[in-house]
């Protein structure tokens, strides 16, 4: 059945990849391309809320989306240079612009902090490992607050603390958080607010209930509290985000979410920070919008699993295997458990506030979260390698920067954790930047073609011998390419054959690759695009790797 | 999978749209084709509903999590009364408290009714109330006679009726480790004749060559217990930490003639390894009885070792006597998160004089198992064990120790 409703899928895709391919009649680019900003033009006034049942979600993650082959399709909400542009989902931040300290230690944060002179407590949290509730302030502003476990002191505010940080200069739409403190002598209980009961009936919140869950967290000496207060974002809350397919009722929500390459980046960014917990329930749809046109935001709305917070100080295998990972399983049960897994042997340098997290050992590729999601497993190389440019956008201060938001009381705690995510990022660029060919930034001006090597500039691969350019007329209409000259040099600047167009709207194709024996893959051109403007070339296409790349041995390590 | 075809035919829709609006007017921009579409789309616009997949599993996961709950009941009414079936209903009477009600039989005939009302929550969720009345009855339970030399081919049967009402209470007074539990039971136990392919025990013991033969007891049954209580992640499923506790029992029977007293002596250790990917898992546990004066310990309430929980390759009740002792050792493995696997060694002796219960001439079996397993319970343990009386297969939905 499963066999016919896939082949059914494959024939309706067909049909529309056909009518589209019919329809494509335009150019290949647009005077607009690339575009920076991925329109919203409809309202999604009529999108409604919707819950994802964590059960499902987590079975069909582990038994289905575990087995799935990868689609090798490139990402879909691409634009015309291999970038992702702006849009309800991301925002450009670092990398596409100077990313100051001070800009990144505030990160989402554009209102006041708390005033935690005084809670009013609200209603009980009902998701997630650490204790908490929704609390409004002493400004009357209404608050997300969670505590720390007694075993991870520091350990979660701090993760969320940092975590929103990296994830927001990354691009994703954060929650607004702050660290601040609560202190039981200055709680009042709303007459309103309510607490549901295992028997399901929604009672009063009573002062035991504040006990009960002070009692599961993690108190500071003279008896306050330390805690992540995160806002509530304006707007209609519709629930969490699928990690596959489309909104139905949101007439902007276009491409399949496994398509789009922010979300495939996300298990890059997901290794780099450990974010192991990618489960539905921590995104969120919101519906809102200030022009009269309603438009879904999408957020990563908890990004506090990560580095070495887990539920508990004792689940060891987190980042390393999913809940259920049938080969590591396999080798286990046969071996009678004499099959050791890296965890278990993997040293630590372990401080409660920052949980097992280490960078000598890590390996991106082997990298598991709990439950793989689509997205993760459609990531391409080209996919991967967009994201490594983001991980390696961060320098060691601003990792340093964003880490001393957590206020971590132990220096220890806060120098390790920044070391270790100096680490990792260096073994995710060291691993994607080289994994294909790192062209990137590709300018042609004054006669001659300009470009980086992502690789050679990070450290990670020496320079190749030479460059090789295959230049050709472009016909923007048909999608021609002529080929014209070939130019190369041992440098990243090569001088243009003679006899490129100079009239205006003309179109030029060059495929740029590298000759080294190190890294075979550079030897597969990345394609630019350039059109003639009044002012020069423009860079007005970029592909790293085709549409679509053979089933086998090519996607991301 | 629906869900999925619907976002593909509405994309088909879309460029579909696209290309009709294309035929109208051919878009002049990238933004303008990426509008086309979606004002396409905004044509067809679908409510976001959950597949019938994710529906029928939600409303099963919505009916284990109502306050009113039909749940699978699989505790027999005895050890050794084979595969059972069973069903319960689970009501809340407040936010907190059930009330339980729940019957079990077994193909062999054993049968269990009784209705359980808990308070976990008290003394500021320091304190667990369980008040539990029923009846439960068995047909078919072995005696092979008492101490270290009895026979296995010398088994006869009896069995038991027993009506229940008992309360008990346990406290950790410091919310941790440190563990008071007092117990009061009001039951008779009416001993019959055995059913089943081996000799009733009245077809081969007389009142006067086995204590209480034909006894029907009435008991007021009082126990306390102290104890340290570290194990984690919870009892039902254990990877590091431990018990110890003793147990007192009181047996105080209405005529005066069957009473006794009983201490109950239990250690139990999880040593974890390479990160709890291995445990080495240890349990002793003693039980020694003391008679009343000119009273007498009926052989059906004397300890006894033997069954899937101690002995494991043993029939159910098979070593009998006055006193009794068994340690266990576990080595387990992690196989992945829900599934564990064990090798595991278990010897025992049972014993007239407290002063025998040593580790020496012990029965012993050895076997692996199979453990699925949450974060706190263990629901299925298969285990296959060997010893010198043959082969055991144990299926349980408990954990071991």
């Amino acid at each position: 059945m499963r066999r016919l409703m896939t082949r059914g899928l494959a024939a309706v895709g067909g049909l529309a990849v056909a009518v589209a391919a019919a329809a494509a009649a335009g150019p290949r680019f647009y005077d607009d391309d690339p575009i920076a900003r991925e329109p919203a033009s409809r309202s999604a006034a009529g999108a409604r809320p919707l819950d994802i049942n964590l059960f499902f979600e987590y079975s069909y993650n582990l038994f289905v989306t575990a087995s799935r082959q990868p689609s090798q399709l490139r990402a879909g909400n691409i634009n015309s240079i291999d970038e992702v542009p702006d849009s309800s989902w991301f925002t450009n931040r670092i990398g596409a612009a100077p990313m100051p300290g001070e800009r990144l230690t505030t990160g989402p944060n554009s209102g006041p902090a708390p005033a935690p002179e005084k809670w009013v407590l609200l209603r009980e949290k009902n998701a997630g490992t650490n204790p908490g509730f929704t609390a409004r302030d002493a400004n009357g502003r209404t608050w997300f607050v969670q505590f720390d476990i007694p075993e991870f002191p520091e350990g979660g505010t701090g993760a969320v603390e940092v975590a929103t940080k990296l994830f927001w200069a990354l691009g994703y739409n954060q929650v607004q958080t702050f660290i601040t403190s609560f202190d039981p002598a200055r709680v009042e209980i709303d007459p309103k607010a309510t607490v549901r009961r295992p028997s399901g009936a929604r009672t009063p919140f009573t002062h035991d209930d504040l006990a009960r869950v002070l009692e599961r967290a993690a108190r500071n000496a003279d008896g306050t509290y330390r805690v992540s207060a995160g806002a509530l974002i304006p707007g209609t809350i519709l629930g969490p985000f699928r990690y596959s397919g489309t909104r139905s009722d949101d007439p902007n929500d276009l491409v399949p979410h496994e398509q789009r390459r922010e979300l495939r980046a996300l298990r890059v960014f997901g290794a780099w920070t450990n974010l192991v917990d990618w489960k539905a329930g921590n995104t969120l749809d919101v519906l809102g919008g200030g022009d009269g046109r309603m438009v879904v935001t999408h957020y990563l709305q908890d990004v506090g699993s990560t580095f070495g917070m887990a539920n508990n100080p004792h689940e060891w295998d987190m980042g390393w295997e999913h809940f259920y990972d049938p080969e590591p399983s396999r080798r286990r049960l046969f071996s009678f458990g004499f099959a050791l897994s890296p965890w278990q042997t993997v040293p630590y340098e372990f401080y409660p506030s920052i949980g097992a997290f280490e960078g000598d050992h890590f390996d991106p590729a082997a990298w598991k979260p709990q439950t793989p999601v689509t997205p993760f497993v459609d990531m391409r190389a080209d996919d991967a390698f967009w994201a490594a440019r983001k991980v390696m956008a961060f320098t060691d201060e601003l990792i340093r920067a964003a880490v001393h938001t957590a206020q971590y009381s132990d220096p220890a705690a806060e120098r390790h954790l920044a070391d270790v995510l100096i680490k990792r990022r260096d073994t995710i660029g060291r691993l994607y930047l080289t994994g294909i060919n790192p062209v990137v930034n590709p300018r042609l001006d004054g006669g001659r073609l300009a470009f980086s090597n992502a690789a050679v500039d990070a450290g990670f691969a020496p320079a190749p011998a030479a460059y090789r350019a295959a230049w050709s007329r472009f016909d923007n209409a048909t999608g021609q390419a002529s080929p014209s000259a070939e130019t190369r040099s041992t440098t990243t600047v090569i001088p243009a054959p003679g006899g490129v167009p100079a009239a205006p709207g003309s179109f030029i194709e060059i495929a740029i690759s590298a000759e080294t024996v190190d890294h075979p893959s550079w030897q597969q051109p990345v394609h630019t695009y350039f059109r003639r403007t009044a002012d020069g070339w423009k860079l007005v296409g970029f592909e790293r790797l085709p549409e679509k790349l053979p089933e086998a041995g090519a996607t991301a390590p | 999978m629906r869900q999925s075809l619907l976002v593909l035919l509405a994309l088909t829709l879309a460029v579909t749209g696209r290309a009709s609006v294309a035929g109208a007017q051919e878009p002049a921009s990238r933004e303008e084709v990426i509008e086309q579409q979606q004002a396409a789309k905004a044509a067809a616009l679908t409510p976001a509903e959950p597949g019938k997949a994710e529906q029928y599993v939600r409303r099963l996961s919505d009916s284990f999590l109502a306050s009113t709950t039909l749940h699978p009941f699989w505790q027999n009414a005895y050890s050794g009364g084979g595969f059972t079936l069973g069903a319960g209903y689970l009501k809340y009477v407040s936010p907190y408290n059930t009330l339980d009600v729940r019957g079990s039989i077994t193909f062999i005939g054993y049968k269990r009714l009784e209705a359980e009302f808990i308070a976990p929550e008290l003394f500021n969720r320091r304190g667990h109330l369980s008040v539990l009345g029923g009846w439960r009855e068995a047909t078919q339970v072995g005696f092979y006679g008492f101490g270290m030399g009895s026979a296995q081919q010398n088994r006869a049967n009896y069995s038991f009726q027993q009506p229940y009402l008992a309360a008990k209470m346990e406290v950790f007074p410091t919310r941790r480790f440190f563990l008071v539990r007092g117990g009061l039971e009001f039951t008779q136990w009416k001993q019959l004749p055995g059913e089943g392919d081996v000799p009733s025990v009245d077809q081969v013991y007389t009142p006067q060559t086995l204590p209480g033969l034909g006894a029907q007891p009435v008991y007021w049954h009082t126990q306390g217990t102290i104890g340290f209580d570290s194990r984690a992640p919870g009892r039902g499923y254990a990877r590091r930490g431990g018990f110890y506790g003793v147990t007192v029992h009181d047996f105080t029977e209405t005529g005066g003639a069957n009473g006794f007293n009983q201490v109950d002596y239990e250690g139990i250790q999880h040593i974890p390894i390479l990160r709890e990917a291995w445990v080495v898992s240890l349990h002793a546990m003693a039980q020694t009885t003391y008679d009343k004066s000119g009273q007498t310990i009926p052989f059906f309430m004397m300890p006894s070792i033997g069954g899937g929980s101690d002995l494991r390759a043993y029939a159910s009740w098979r070593l009998r006597d006055l006193n009794s002792l068994y340690v266990q050792a576990e080595w387990r493995v992690m196989v992945n998160r829900f599934v564990d696997m064990a090798l595991f060694y278990d010897a025992g002796k049972v014993a007239a004089r407290r002063a025998d219960l040593d580790l020496g001439d012990m029965k012993s079996d050895y076997g692996i198992g199979f453990r699925w397993h949450g974060m706190a319970a263990t629901p299925l343990r298969i285990e296959l064990t060997h010893g010198n009386e043959g082969f055991g297969l144990v299926f349980a939905a408990s954990e071991v120790f």
